[in-house]
């Protein structure tokens, strides 16, 4: 057991209005210093390479989406957001997803699925705001989820510089 | 009242209605503007904004609130004594709107070479003894509502008022005395008329009274460190924990209604009411701005004790109340009353210790 001794008030203290007055004046300078409120919705939030935001499909220069519908970002989902049906395609690769939903109100913005991904066709994306009037409209489907590779490129190419750290030379 | 209107006339009539008008819907819409000071002030003091997002810099935010509280839902718990918990709220707001009525806002004020007299509803000889008892009075709205509630949080916090306001009544009450003592008159307007300068306000005769005065104001208003009677911290909200919509409201109303009528009262009684500093002849209107100025200096203090200091223990402020404050108003006013029955005036004779 410890015993502290509490500290005996010198007459000053005890008279408490030079205390209050000290209390007061540094109130009174802290008024006027800058304010550190963010007005949010006009003051967007700042966002950098490592937010992870809502996952978003990859559309390569050629306009074509680089999915091929394997269906690993729907195992590796642990939240069971994604919803993938594939379907064949005459492009070079195949297959491609006929239906691609993520359900954004049970999305946990993990990132597993960008780390599933073998194609590189799905992002998190710097986009943090979800909120509409039906939860219908929260389950985004391909067209909402598709975005041109520029608006991703700073996260995919933070993503793959950290994959590059961990590699070997014998891996590569 | 045939006699009543021909003996003061209809001109006379319309002037007092004006003046009730204006001072009226000053005192609520000054009550109004201070919860949003207080949550601008309280914000600055922490580094955020504030309120800002009801009209420009947030101004119509009390506006809001008021709409707001209209439309809450009234609950009032299962075993309340239904007539008390809804007379208590009109009984915590009525002294202060009652007591405003013998402030004296101004000198006379000369319209168009008519003088309609200073803007104040009443000029009574006892004003000081009126707003004293008038005031006495909202005690009763704090613990009506606290016993009311059926509640413990309510009647901790109705009890903890009503002892901690008769404590600090005492003081204030002989800090006041002593004011009286050397201005030899109950009437606040012959109070403020006896200060015309500067150097005859009686902050100046009075600075341990005032000093007093001031503590005494805190405590009888429930304001910070002296908010026992909400205490967030121990009584979820202290006496009004059960009241919702328009009745919490009246309740916060009558809050700051009365600090401003006691920020008024502590102008009228030590700052010389009106008073211009070095222009004793000033114009009536600037002499409004004077006391509307003096009086924003004690409603800004109020917010920024508030967002400053601690609350005390209960034990402390007793202790603060009984043993240290009283007997201090009690020395200060024998003292004062030794200097005036003697003919003294303290300034003089400092001077001639010189």
């Amino acid at each position: 057991m410890v015993i502290v001794k509490r500290k005996e008030l010198s007459f000053s203290e005890k008279l408490y209005l030079p205390e209050v007055l000290r209390g007061l004046s540094i109130t009174f300078r802290k008024m006027f210093e800058p304010k550190i409120t963010r007005q949010y919705p006009e003051e967007a939030l700042e966002t950098t390479e490592v937010t992870r935001g809502q996952p978003r499909l990859v559309v390569k220069a050629d306009n074509t989406i680089a999915c091929v519908s394997c269906g690993l970002c729907e195992a590796a989902c642990p939240a069971y957001a994604i919803t993938i049906d594939g379907g064949e395609t005459d492009r070079a690769i195949e297959r491609e997803p006929v239906r691609f939903d993520i359900d954004m109100l049970r999305c946990i913005l993990c990132g597993f699925c960008e780390e599933a991904c073998p194609k590189d066709a799905i992002f998190m994306s710097d986009e943090l705001e979800l909120a509409d009037y039906s939860r219908e409209a929260l389950i985004y489907d391909m067209d909402k989820l598709k975005r041109p590779i520029a608006a991703l490129q700073h996260r995919i190419d933070y993503v793959k510089r950290i994959n590059d750290r961990w590699q070997t030379p014998s891996s590569t | 009242m045939i006699t009543w209107l021909e003996e003061h006339g209809w001109m006379e009539i319309l002037v007092w209605i004006v003046k009730i008008g204006l001072i009226f819907g000053g005192l609520i819409s000054a009550g109004a503007l201070m919860t949003l000071a207080e949550r601008k002030f309280s914000a600055w003091m922490q580094y955020r904004i504030g309120p800002n997002r009801v009209g420009p810099w947030g101004l119509l935010q009390p506006l809001a609130d008021g709409v707001k509280f209209i439309f809450k839902e009234s609950l009032s718990p299962a075993g309340a004594n239904k007539t008390l918990f809804r007379f208590a709220p009109v009984l915590a707001a009525l002294p202060a709107f009652l007591t405003i009525a013998v402030i004296p806002f101004s000198h006379d004020v000369i319209l168009g070479g008519h003088n309609f007299g200073p803007i104040a509803i009443a000029n009574i000889d006892v004003g000081v003894l009126y707003i004293l008892s008038i005031g006495g009075l909202s005690v009763y709205g704090i613990i009506l509502g606290g016993w009311a509630s059926n509640s413990k949080y309510s009647l901790m916090g109705g009890l903890r008022a009503s002892a901690q306001m008769i404590s600090y009544e005492l003081t204030l009450i002989l800090t006041i005395l002593a004011v009286i003592a050397l201005s030899g008159t109950l009437n606040l307007q012959e109070i403020s008329a006896g200060q015309k300068t500067i150097g005859e306000w009686n902050v100046w005769s009075q600075p341990f009274g005032f000093v007093l005065f001031v503590i005494a104001m805190f405590a009888e208003t429930n304001r910070h460190p002296f908010d026992f009677a909400e205490c967030e911290a121990e009584l979820v909200a202290g006496f009004h924990t059960e009241y919702s919509a328009m009745k919490f409201a009246l309740f916060f109303l009558g809050e700051y209604s009365a600090m401003v009528v006691i920020s008024c009262l502590a102008t009228v009684l030590f700052l010389g009411g009106p008073s211009v500093p070095f222009l004793p002849e000033a114009h009536w209107l600037l002499g409004f701005g004077a006391f509307m100025a003096k009086t924003s200096i004690f409603l800004f203090l109020f917010i920024w004790v508030r967002w400053t200091l601690p609350r005390f223990r209960f034990d402390q402020l007793m202790r603060l109340g009984w043993k240290v404050a009283l007997p201090l108003a009690l020395l200060n006013l024998l003292v004062t009353g030794t200097f005036v029955s003697l003919n003294l005036n303290l300034y003089s004779w400092l001077r001639s210790l010189v």
